[in-house]
């Protein structure tokens, strides 16, 4: 999964960069520049600086398509909120810390694990669930349901998840890539022989093949 | 006497299972995923020692934390705390944030008291003695004939230590329920268990009313593997803080960690073996001395001998206690342990005569090893099988073109080997269930039993089966199961639950086809002999007449419902199976990887050949699991678990699983003997399988699971007179 590398930090605009700029480069322009360039620095810098947020709060998330909001707190994971306050129990809690991918979500177009994603950092991206998935025959879920690549299921949203987030940048991978795209996701019945196939199935059937 | 269709349209084939699709699009509501009107969230406080006692409790500053609706105290004041994880007390909140920030104000002062949490710190004469009875107690010897004299006289003897280490369940959803009570009188409990009826039995138990009043639902649950039989004291906790915080349902599900540490393990094995044989490879003796722990619960005794035709063994099995979690019963419980230290042990004496693997196998099959036939009283003699499996699993894995001795797999860095191993296991049913079928006016048809799909596909099985008898497709059956109310069904363990449930689905669904017939004939009028089911029609004298629907408008106001009991002649017990794999080892890094695993598995008569297959596969990536990854690592100093995770606890992603071939062995005489279950035994001899492979890649046995770089490092050092 490409969630946690820096080449992503554009699309997901949260990064280690952006947090410095936003702080000491901000400030070491204040002393460089004139009084009038430097309110404009601070203002800007303002925006973009770090917030201390605490207590409960009211946040709104765009959530499959839909405008949907809850009360947090700062420390409130996406996964739970998700789970815990707006029922989208698609993506499962499993190990808690970016092991396993169960909870794989998809913001705003990029697969991360959203059980350490915090929820008050994805308002105004776009969020998807596998709830949201056609459940068609040209879809990722149908390949998984025809192919058996579920017993207990509970890995399968990550999977489905990670698998449709895969496709979208690959339409056309090698049963290799599958398996690479795949390795951030782990499933304890053993059912990879039919999550391999579906996933190919799959792109089969996204292309119309 | 009951018995299976002859020429079946639907058993046999490959059907998608039923809740397939809403699985795999997230749709599906697991025990974890509900959360009814007004949950509160509970989260459990668990000792960090692994061992010590509750000096004193507090929970004065817990109770006025924000949010904080009840707490139950489990371990007050003077209790032992036996492990790390046990609990001590559980807080309901409105929010699982409050309930953790409240688990933390609990002020508990502790005793820390010196703990044993290895075997060999609990076996060492200077361990402190921490369990009532001692740390190890010993069984008497189990002796055959006359081993000691046997194999003074054996042509050749091996001896040799091998071990398995604690491994863990690591079901993805953690145990746990969410309970609603109604006063003191009803409880509704959403449950991740594979026993809806024993969940009922545990919460009416600690309610003290009767399990009628109790409805524990699991219409789909994420997995258990043997460790999710009961309410726990987690379900029966969450009840009790249900009841306390005004009928608010309560909702408790594990952590991660204490998944790994309280909610049950595969005990561990080792075996100092002495295995003796006659210069043509037959076996003449075996004298084990084995012992293993089950943490703080017992339970580690295995099989072993295992498989093989053994006139004279001696066994004698110790039980060691550790301060770490009670063991509970993991996927084929014994089995991978006495296979994984039965096939190494026979795997090196074979290559200390220098004789094929696969030959030295089938030497020491029993003349007669019989389990049951179709029938009671029949028999089958599982020895051919056994030929048979080995014969096709040596074709399929390429055996005699690749095949090489111990130790002769070339000069280069990474080497190739082949092993092989047998198993066994039951995999009866239970007389004593019911499944009910529902006709009804509208042409729906429903079915329910008081039994629950663990991931083995066992609510397809029950519509397939029924479908088949009313001639209609598996999706036209509602099949209902999950629910403590319905008619008794079997838990889903031991492999038992597709020929306990199979028999009564096949009775109901034959009787509710009989007393349709006599409903609906007059209204043909015809009689109900003449009339068939078949393709969604109801057929006339072999003439399709009319739709299943219309013929059910028939009914008038009222349903057909008929309840069916267990038949002889529908399932059996007793099966066989052999699997092979190729390893390849980097005698540089120690790293294995698995390239191809051979699995035969019989499993008498197959319904859906689909889910048939995914749990032989699954099997053989779970015994992959065991014999590549997984270890539970204990810190003997601070006495906690070193991996209560999911990194540094491995388990094989996409990218470690190999080429995997596996074939039913489903001759005539095996489907006659009726359905039997097949969750457990394909995960027995796989380790064994890949750890005999290993051996004879690198030349040197690795005598400890699982076939870690470090493991392997250390053989092959031992090897060079360096270890």
């Amino acid at each position: 999964m490409a969630a946690h590398d820096l080449k992503d930090d554009a699309v997901r605009g949260h990064s280690r960069r952006d947090f410095l700029r936003g702080s000491s480069v901000a400030a070491a322009t204040a002393v460089l520049t004139g009084q009038a360039t430097t309110a404009i620095e601070e203002a800007k810098a303002a925006e973009s600086e770090p917030k201390v947020l605490s207590g409960e709060l009211k946040i709104t998330l765009q959530v499959n398509g839909e405008s949907r909001s809850c009360t947090v707190e700062p420390r409130s994971t996406l996964l739970d909120t998700l789970r815990h306050r707006l029922d989208v129990t698609g993506p499962k809690r499993v190990c808690d810390r970016a092991s396993c991918g169960a909870c794989t979500t998809i913001v705003d177009g990029v697969p991360v694990y959203s059980c350490t994603t915090l929820a008050v950092a994805c308002q105004g991206k776009k969020i998807e669930t596998l709830e949201s998935f056609d459940t068609g025959p040209a879809g990722v879920p149908h390949a998984f349901h025809q192919h058996d690549g579920l017993m207990c299921g509970y890995c399968t949203p990550g999977f489905v998840t990670a698998c449709k987030a895969l496709l979208d940048k690959n339409p056309n991978p090698t049963l290799d890539e599958v398996r690479r795209g795949l390795d951030g996701n782990i499933c304890r019945c053993g059912t990879y022989i039919g999550v391999l196939e579906a996933a190919l199935a799959a792109a089969k059937a996204m292309k119309g093949a | 006497m009951a018995a299976w269709p002859k020429e079946p349209r639907l058993i046999g084939t490959k059907v998608p299972r039923l809740d397939g699709l809403a699985k795999a699009s997230g749709k599906a509501k697991y025990p974890s995923d509900v959360r009814p009107e007004g949950t509160l969230f509970g989260v459990v406080l668990y000792s960090p020692h692994a061992n010590a006692t509750v000096k004193s409790i507090d929970t004065a500053a817990a109770e006025k934390m924000p949010g904080v609706k009840g707490i139950v105290v489990i371990a007050g004041q003077g209790k032992k705390l036996r492990f790390q994880g046990d609990d001590i007390a559980i807080v309901a909140a409105e929010t699982e944030e409050q309930a953790r920030d409240a688990v933390r104000a609990i002020k508990v002062d502790y005793e820390v008291l010196p703990h044993c949490v290895t075997e060999s710190q609990s076996m060492d004469e200077k361990a402190p003695q921490v369990f009532d009875g001692g740390n190890v107690r010993k069984a008497r010897a189990i002796v055959k004939g006359k081993p000691e004299e046997a194999l003074e006289k054996a042509d050749v003897v091996v001896e040799g230590t091998y071990s398995l280490p604690v491994i863990t369940h690591v079901c993805l959803e953690p145990h746990g329920l969410t309970a609603q009570a109604e006063g003191s009188s009803k409880i509704t409990a959403w449950a991740s268990t594979q026993a809806v009826t024993v969940v009922a039995g545990e919460l009416a138990g600690s309610f003290n009313i009767s399990p009628a009043d109790v409805t524990v639902l699991t219409e789909v649950m994420g997995g258990g593997f043997g460790s999710k039989f009961g309410a726990d004291i987690w379900g029966r906790t969450a009840a009790e803080l249900s009841k306390k915080c005004g009928g608010r349902p309560v909702k408790v599900f594990l952590d991660r960690a204490q998944e790994h540490l309280a909610a049950g393990n595969r005990p561990s094995a080792t075996g100092h073996v002495k295995l003796g044989a006659s210069k043509d490879g037959k076996l003449v003796a075996m004298i084990a001395e084995t012992y293993g722990t089950g943490g703080v619960r017992g339970g580690s005794n295995f099989p072993l001998p295992y498989v093989y035709d053994l006139k004279n063994s001696s066994r004698a099995h110790a039980e060691v206690s550790v301060n770490a979690g009670g063991a509970r019963a993991m996927r084929a419980p014994g089995h991978p342990q006495g296979c994984a230290i039965m096939e190494a042990a026979l795997d090196d004496l074979a290559a200390k005569l220098g004789m094929d693997p696969v030959e030295i196998r089938v030497k020491n099959l029993a003349e007669v090893d019989n389990v049951r036939g179709g029938r009671q009283g029949e028999t089958i003699n599982r020895t051919p099988m056994y030929e048979a499996q080995l014969k096709l699993g040596a074709e399929l894995i390429g055996w005699r073109d690749k095949y090489k001795p111990r130790g002769e797999n070339g000069k280069g860095v990474v080497k190739r080997g082949l092993g092989v191993a047998l198993h066994q296991w039951g995999g009866g049913g239970a007389a004593d269930k019911q499944v009910s079928c529902t006709i009804n006016p509208d042409g729906s048809v429903e079915i329910k039993s008081a039994t629950q799909d663990i991931g083995t596909g066992a609510r397809t099985i029950l519509a397939m089966i029924t479908a088949e008898v009313l001639g209609l497709k598996p999706t036209d059956i509602k099949s209902n199961i999950g629910n403590s109310t319905f008619p008794p069904g079997q838990s889903s363990g031991g492999s038992t639950t597709t020929p306990s449930m199979s028999p009564p689905c096949l009775a109901a669904a034959t009787q509710a086809r009989a007393a349709f017939f006599n409903k609906i004939a007059p209204a043909l009028s015809t009689d109900a002999e003449t009339l068939s089911l078949k393709d969604g029609q109801v057929w006339v004298n072999g003439e399709p007449t009319m739709s299943w629907k219309d013929a059910c408008r028939k009914l008038g106001m009222a349903s057909i419902s008929e309840t069916g009991k267990f038949a002889d002649g529908l399932s059996s017990v007793g099966v066989g199976g052999c699997q092979f794999a190729e390893v390849e080892v980097d005698t540089e890094t120690g790293v294995v990887r698995v390239k191809k695993i051979v699995a035969i598995q019989d499993s008498g008569l197959i319904i859906d050949k689909l889910t048939w297959e995914s749990q032989v596969y699954g099997g053989v990536i779970g015994g992959l699991n065991y014999g590549l990854f997984e270890e539970r690592v204990m810190d003997p100093t601070t006495g906690v678990m070193l991996n209560p995770d999911m990194e540094l606890y491995k388990l094989a992603g996409a990218s470690d699983i190999p080429e995997i071939i596996v074939r039913a062995y489903e001759t005539e005489e095996m489907k006659n003997r009726g359905v039997i279950g097949v969750g457990e035994p394909p995960t027995i001899a796989t380790a064994a399988a890949i750890a005999n492979a290993v051996a004879n890649a690198i030349g040197v046995r690795v005598p400890d699971w699982p076939m870690s770089p470090r493991n392997v490092l250390n053989a092959l050092a031992s090897k060079e007179g360096k270890a």
